[in-house]
């Protein structure tokens, strides 16, 4: 069990909790992530590593209110316990002399590219992060990565369909005015994935994507993240979760995120039921 | 030194002392020989198979105590007992029976304990009829052999069940040195309990959320019933073992973290936990499982219990599984349960070669299963959706035996036929789980990415550490995996008083 010691809301449908997890906080790496199983009969669900603190012996949980394992998440309170965390899990995120880097983040990954940005800055690496969002509502976070980062961008549109375009602008100005971005992570919803890549490919930009596919046990044994990046499979939890956005199978990929669908509405609603009684 | 001498020194001694005792005596002198030969094998009482291919409850029911009494009698106490030298932890078969016969079941359970820390799963799950059960004199008199694992199983469950409970031989002199054991499997279940015995302070190290490793996300309930392995893992914390769940050596710490926490030794016993797959067109096509995934959201997700328990696992009509071992026969049986009205294993040898348990082949056959031997799948076909819909199969013919001494599966040319299936498990094998072993400096590795150890003393090339269970053999047995555990326990004993 583990002991949330700070709940909170920061957007509409993002929720964050700080969760006691001693030897975790020791052991985090950026692009790391825990599999989270919110109580006896929960999910093991994957979560990406937004924080940690070594000191106090915590780990900062970021994700977006969606299924019945993250709406049960998102009900916690400070004091209460977690079933069980175990991690952290995944390949470290490469942190290398790239010259400039730009990190866009949407959704959960406004948040999770902290630790990496953090990082690639003291590397010695010039750090732009691009903010994709809805509004100015649903952008967190922006005063503690402006901090690590030398510059904030954001694309603020109604939905991921629509910033394809504006993204294209952004991306391509910044690589006409740097010619030493040599490369570009992303981190976020799908979609989000999926255009970053097909922009950059155009521009010949490396880019590498934090996959995040259904898994089980998220330590390799059992083959439900299957990827395929470049004609070969991988497993996202124990070879990713970073892979080259430009080598993979961006239609089998959407398609087995769809796997569980029909009985993942089904939970919701019999899950909502059950918390409206 | 041999595999005997670790494990009992002195074995044939001790099994000749104990069958000298007045009362093994006086029980050869009250029953005839050609009484015991009269009387026949006590069948295995059963859930009928109508009623259990729709229900997780467990397929056997057990032997009453009047059945195990006389399956009892029916060992004749041989002077020279075949069955404990099939046996691969040295179990004293003949003691622990004979106990049976004369209705002390918590001696009989006693005995077990002394050299196997988990009777009631390898009474179910151990492959008797190649093991003890092979070696039984009674074979050699035109006999069907004595049912060693049904008896085996009886007295775990007979003194559970009666509130019996076992006095512990007295533990060895408290040591204070401390052991990690990285995995709680067979192997590391069995190794903590006898280091635990020896005196030492011992911490398993699990990386899911439960204990049990491949007997808790991979034999589903219809086999073993979690009750009963709670209970089995319960005796190991009495001994004083303390299990960290949900932490992985690697991840969460290092071997070098818990070395530097003053761990004195390591017996790491991660498992086969990385599922093969054929690499053949459409594999990652919805629908299509390896059997870890599948098995893993049933037994240690409780997905049979969805949507009470949130992680789901699809029910399909027809499921199509691919392999011939325990895993393949756990998979398509499970299949069953949740509903398949067709459920069907597909195995490139034929029905002799198969690996698994003749048991749980004959439960299968009962339930409704089909078998469709030597074919082999060559791609998977799915709908416009990405969804599984069926298969495309290669028949196969045998040609000559490969390294193995089976006979090596030719493709038939022309022979492709096609079969529907909106569920395809591939059930063909696991390796050694890499998130630990891969990361440890220096650690020699074997073939298929296997520890290499001493097939002794299961020492690795590093000092200090030892290993055993999957992690060496690949995908092997519970009880292969206990007797690597019982016997690294031994020679880290013997390392540590060394050093």
């Amino acid at each position: 069990m583990n002991r949330v010691i700070l709940a909170e809301r920061l957007v509409p449908n993002i929720f964050r909790l700080v969760v006691e997890a001693p030897e975790i906080a020791r052991s985090a790496r950026p692009g790391q992530f825990v599999i989270v199983i919110p109580d006896e009969k929960g999910e093991r669900v994957p979560i990406s590593l937004a924080d940690w603190d070594e000191d106090q012996g915590t780990i900062d949980l970021i994700f977006l209110n969606l299924g019945v394992s993250t709406r049960k998440l998102a009900r916690f309170k400070a004091g209460d316990s977690i079933q069980a965390v175990a991690g952290p899990l995944g390949r470290p995120a490469e942190i290398g002399n790239f010259g400039q880097v730009l990190l866009v983040g949407g959704c959960y990954g406004l948040a999770g590219f902290y630790p990496l940005a953090r990082e690639l800055k003291q590397k010695g690496n010039k750090v732009t992060f691009l903010a994709e969002g809805r509004d100015e509502a649903f952008i967190f976070w922006e005063e503690k990565i402006r901090k690590v980062v030398d510059g904030y961008l954001k694309v603020l549109k109604a939905d991921c369909f629509a910033s394809g375009d504006e993204l294209g602008k952004i991306i391509r100005q910044l690589k006409n005015n740097n010619p030493e971005l040599s490369r570009v992570v992303v981190m976020g919803c799908s979609y989000l994935l999926f255009i970053v890549s097909k922009i950059t490919r155009e521009l010949n930009l490396k880019t590498m994507v934090n996959l995040n596919p259904i898994m089980v046990d998220g330590t390799g044994m059992c083959g439900a993240c299957r990827v395929t990046v470049n004609g070969q499979t991988y497993f996202a939890c124990v070879d990713g979760p970073e892979f080259d956005g430009h080598g993979v199978d961006w239609a089998e990929y959407f398609n087995r995120r769809k796997a569980f669908l029909r009985q993942e509405e089904q939970a919701l609603s019999s899950y909502l039921n059950k918390t409206l009684d | 030194m041999s595999k005997d001498d670790i494990l009992e020194p002195g074995l044939k001694e001790k099994l000749s002392r104990q069958r000298e005792q007045e009362w093994r005596k006086a029980l050869r002198r009250d029953v005839s020989v050609r009484k015991r030969l009269e009387s026949q094998r006590h069948k295995m009482p059963e859930q009928p198979p109508a009623r259990r291919a729709a229900n997780f409850l467990e397929v056997n029911l057990g032997y009453s105590l009047e059945m195990a009494r006389e399956e009892a009698q029916r060992c004749l106490d041989c002077s020279d007992p075949g069955c404990v030298s099939g046996c691969p932890v040295a179990i004293d078969i003949p003691t622990f029976i004979k106990y049976i016969e004369s209705g002390e079941i918590a001696l009989a359970l006693a005995t077990l304990r002394e050299t196997n820390g988990l009777p009631a799963i390898c009474g179910r799950v151990c492959p008797q009829e190649v093991q003890c059960e092979k070696n039984c004199n009674l074979i050699k008199a035109g006999k069907e052999p004595v049912a060693i694992g049904h008896l085996e199983r009886f007295a775990a469950d007979y003194v559970r069940c009666n509130d019996q409970t076992v006095n512990e031989s007295a533990c060895g002199q408290a040591k204070g040195e401390k052991i990690a054991v990285v995995g709680s499997g067979p192997a590391g279940l069995t190794a903590a309990a006898d280091l635990a015995r020896l005196g030492y302070q011992v911490t398993v190290f699990e990386g899911l959320h439960l204990p049990g490793g491949v007997l808790t996300y991979g034999i589903p309930e219809f086999r073993l019933p979690r009750s009963i392995l709670n209970q089995e893992i319960d005796f190991i914390r009495s001994l004083g073992v303390e299990i960290k769940t949900n932490f992985l050596v690697g991840r969460t710490a290092t071997l070098t973290d818990l070395s530097q926490a003053g761990y004195r030794a390591f017996f790491v016993g991660t498992g086969a936990g990385l599922p093969s797959f054929m690499n053949i067109p459409g594999e990652n096509l919805l629908g299509v499982f390896s059997a870890n995934e599948y098995l893993t959201r049933v037994n240690l997700m409780k997905a049979f219990k969805f949507p009470e328990y949130d992680t789901p696992v699809p029910v399909v009509k027809k499921a199509a599984v691919i392999g011939g071992g325990n895993v393949a026969m756990d998979a398509v049986r499970t299949a069953l349960r949740l509903g398949a009205k067709e459920a069907t294993i597909y195995y490139r040898r034929s029905r002799v070669e198969m690996p698994a348990r003749v048991e749980e082949v004959k439960h299968a056959e009962e339930e409704g299963i089909k078998f469709n031997f030597l074919t082999v799948p060559s791609r998977y076909l799915g709908d416009e959706k990405g969804r599984l819909k069926g298969l495309v199969l290669q028949r196969l013919t045998l040609g000559e035996p490969d390294a193995s001494g089976r006979r090596r599966p030719v493709p038939v040319p022309g022979s492709e036929f096609e079969v529907e299936a909106e569920l395809a498990v591939v059930a063909i094998g696991q390796s050694p789980n890499p998130l630990l072993i891969r990361q440890v400096e220096g650690l020699k590795l074997g073939r298929w990415g296997n520890i290499e150890a001493d097939p002794v003393t299961m020492a690795t090339s590093l000092e200090g550490i030892y290993a055993g269970g999957d992690a060496v053999r690949g995908g092997a047995t519970v009880i292969l995996a206990m007797g690597d555990g019982r016997r690294a326990a031994r020679a880290i004993d013997q390392w540590l008083r060394k050093c």
